[in-house]
């Protein structure tokens, strides 16, 4: 069995990101970037200066609000819910091992996703007009994936948290055995 | 100012994060947007064809395949792409926000990046649920965002590329510090034996010892105490990504249908077991489309015939089993019966090798028109159907008679029929 380094932590831990020591590229590499720049740079502005030739001045206004309301969304709402949410998670799972933590986290992760999915869905089945899209009844199908995500979860953790007492069981044996 | 979004990102601090689980997520990123950017220019090409585009009709199945590979990828795309960008967010509030105008165009082209994916494959995905919320027309919008989006990952990639070379391959040797890792088991005797922050610390910290940066130092120190491992984090992610496939790819995939539980179409729905976009009501066709009068004009210069429903029927009828696909990805095999566009076209007197200019009867739409490549004209295969699964065609269907063609995008397969003019 591997035993685990316990890293000590310097009390003035650096504040900044640990340096990257990236290994020295040759010319190959140099070479790669500035082909790939160029190509990327003029493939983007190849886009860009396509855009107004097909879209009229307010659809391109309407392109740009939509681009910067999805970076808004994103960061601005998304990313801090995840972290609050990953935040509560931290008091939640405390007493769970590091992979009950991680299957909860995971299943909560596809259930989160399969909901944003489904709350897309069901907005659009609401001005829906064709009768053969969107016939399907989301809202079920996504309460019971939740039941089944939350039935797997705490199978999964049941085994993982008894199988990891049976090893910690054996290791407090072998402890004693040792001490006498 | 720094002491703000140092305070900022040790809000947002995880272990998790490090620039090898950006290059690993980054990798999964790409492959799907690459998928996605060459079905989608085939898809195109095969709407808009340029001078040099070359047609496929065989497998028959080649345009259900394509397009709902770049459906599906695309939908992948969100949760990695979701990933993706949380790995990097500290980055965000780095300070100052620009330090060279090198810098300023790197962020500035990042920026450009990110919003344009996000909105690619978010606008792309509500195409296919046939609503457009947007004051911008979707596909030539999404045409060239394509572009951008793949010359800004090539740029990505060209400023990042020491970065992912160094983080491409997990560390190795003494210095290997996943050699001490503990496996979950481990970690959670580790926890027993000395509190769990001790064991997720074991778990953690050595992120930093395989010189991968643990983004926001000590503050992702604070964090580590409890959490998950990046390994975890990406099998999460696999997951997650796993469950919007299977969940959608059968509105694609036959063989996915039985777990098709949230995509937007399913098979075997809408008339005669076969779904449709666009209605006759939608295309406003009906009464001309159930005209007793009704009569297909073929031409071919300066000669016409009219063909009565009638007289169609009376011609050699043909079946096959065909898929329909259509952009929006869904597909549905079925089985059409018709007069071979090929027989129509040498009765005359021209080539079967020709191209046709077919229009419908709707009174307006993007593709009252379409133009038939004469490789399709060629193909035995293609129809002038009057049945689909034994059943004269719904009016939905195109009734009185439509086009259906090997490989090709359902836009394409023209309902209604007016005329078929041989170029």
């Amino acid at each position: 069995m591997k035993t685990p380094i316990q890293h000590p932590i310097p009390e003035s831990a650096p504040e900044s990101e640990p340096a990257v020591s990236t290994p020295k590229f040759g010319t190959g590499v140099r070479t790669a970037r500035i082909v790939l720049g160029l190509l990327g740079a003029g493939i983007a502005v190849y886009g860009l200066l396509g855009l107004p030739s097909q879209l009229g001045p307010a659809q391109l206004l309407g392109l740009l609000f939509w681009l910067a309301c999805g970076v808004l969304l994103h960061d601005g709402i998304l990313v801090p819910l995840t972290s609050l949410a990953g935040a509560g998670l931290n008091r939640f799972t405390f007493g769970l091992g590091s992979a009950s933590a991680a299957v909860l986290r995971g299943a909560l992760m596809a259930g989160a996703m399969m909901s944003l999915l489904t709350g897309i869905l069901l907005r659009a089945q609401s001005v829906a007009r064709n009768t053969s899209v969107l016939e399907m009844n989301y809202l079920t199908h996504l309460a019971w994936l939740w039941l089944a995500l939350a039935l797997g979860t705490a199978v999964v953790i049941y085994l993982l948290e008894r199988r990891a007492g049976r090893r910690l069981s054996r290791a407090g044996v072998s402890q004693q055995k040792t001490r006498s | 100012m720094n002491r703000l979004t140092d305070a900022l990102a040790a809000k947002f601090a995880s272990p998790v994060r490090s620039t090898r689980l950006s290059v690993v997520l980054g990798r999964w990123l790409a492959f799907t947007f690459m998928v996605c950017f060459a079905t989608g220019l085939f898809s195109h090409g095969l709407q808009n064809p340029p001078g040099w585009m070359f047609f496929l009709t065989r497998p028959i199945w080649i345009y259900q395949l394509t397009q709902g590979v770049h459906i599906t990828s695309g939908i992948a795309s969100i949760p990695l792409l979701f990933a993706k960008l949380w790995s990097v967010y500290p980055e965000l509030l780095s300070w100052p926000p620009v330090r060279s105008v090198v810098h300023a165009l790197e962020r500035g082209s990042i920026g450009l990046f990110v919003s344009a994916s996000l909105l690619q494959v978010l606008t792309g995905l509500i195409n296919t649920y046939k609503w457009y919320p947007w004051p911008f027309p979707f596909r030539q919008t999404h045409y060239w965002l394509a572009w951008v989006i793949m010359g800004s990952l090539l740029l990505h990639i060209a400023v990042k590329l020491p970065l992912i070379a160094a983080n491409w391959r997990r560390a190795r040797g003494p210095a290997d510090t996943e050699l001490t890792t503990p496996e979950p088991a481990d970690a959670e005797l580790a926890t027993a034996a000395s509190g769990p922050a001790d064991a997720e610390l074991a778990t953690a910290v050595p992120e930093a010892g395989r010189q991968h940066r643990v983004r926001s130092g000590s503050a992702a120190r604070g964090a580590a105490s409890r959490g998950w491992s990046r390994r975890g984090f990406l099998a999460a992610v696999g997951v997650t990504t796993g469950a919007v496939v299977l969940g959608t790819a059968g509105q694609s995939f036959a063989w996915l249908s039985p777990v098709n539980f949230f995509a937007p179409r399913k098979m075997g729905t809408g008339p005669q077991s076969v779904p449709v976009n666009r209605t006759a009501a939608d295309a406003k066709v009906g009464p001309l489309a159930q005209h007793p009068g009704w009569a297909l004009k073929v031409s071919y210069r300066g000669k016409s015939r009219n063909l009565t429903l009638s007289e169609l029927a009376a011609l050699p009828q043909t079946e096959h089993e065909l898929p329909i696909a259509c952009v929006e990805g869904w597909s549905q095999t079925a089985r059409w019966r018709g007069v071979q566009i090929r027989d129509l076209v040498q009765a005359m007197g021209a080539e079967p090798e020709s191209d046709l200019l077919v229009t419908s009867l709707e009174p307006e739409g993007a593709y009252r028109l379409m133009t038939m490549p004469a490789v399709y004209t060629a193909d035995q295969k293609t129809l002038v159907a009057l049945a689909l699964n034994g059943e004269v065609l719904d009016l939905d269907h195109g009734y009185p008679a439509r086009i259906i063609a090997p490989g090709r995008p359902g836009v394409l397969q023209t309902k209604w029929l007016q005329s078929l003019e041989i170029l």
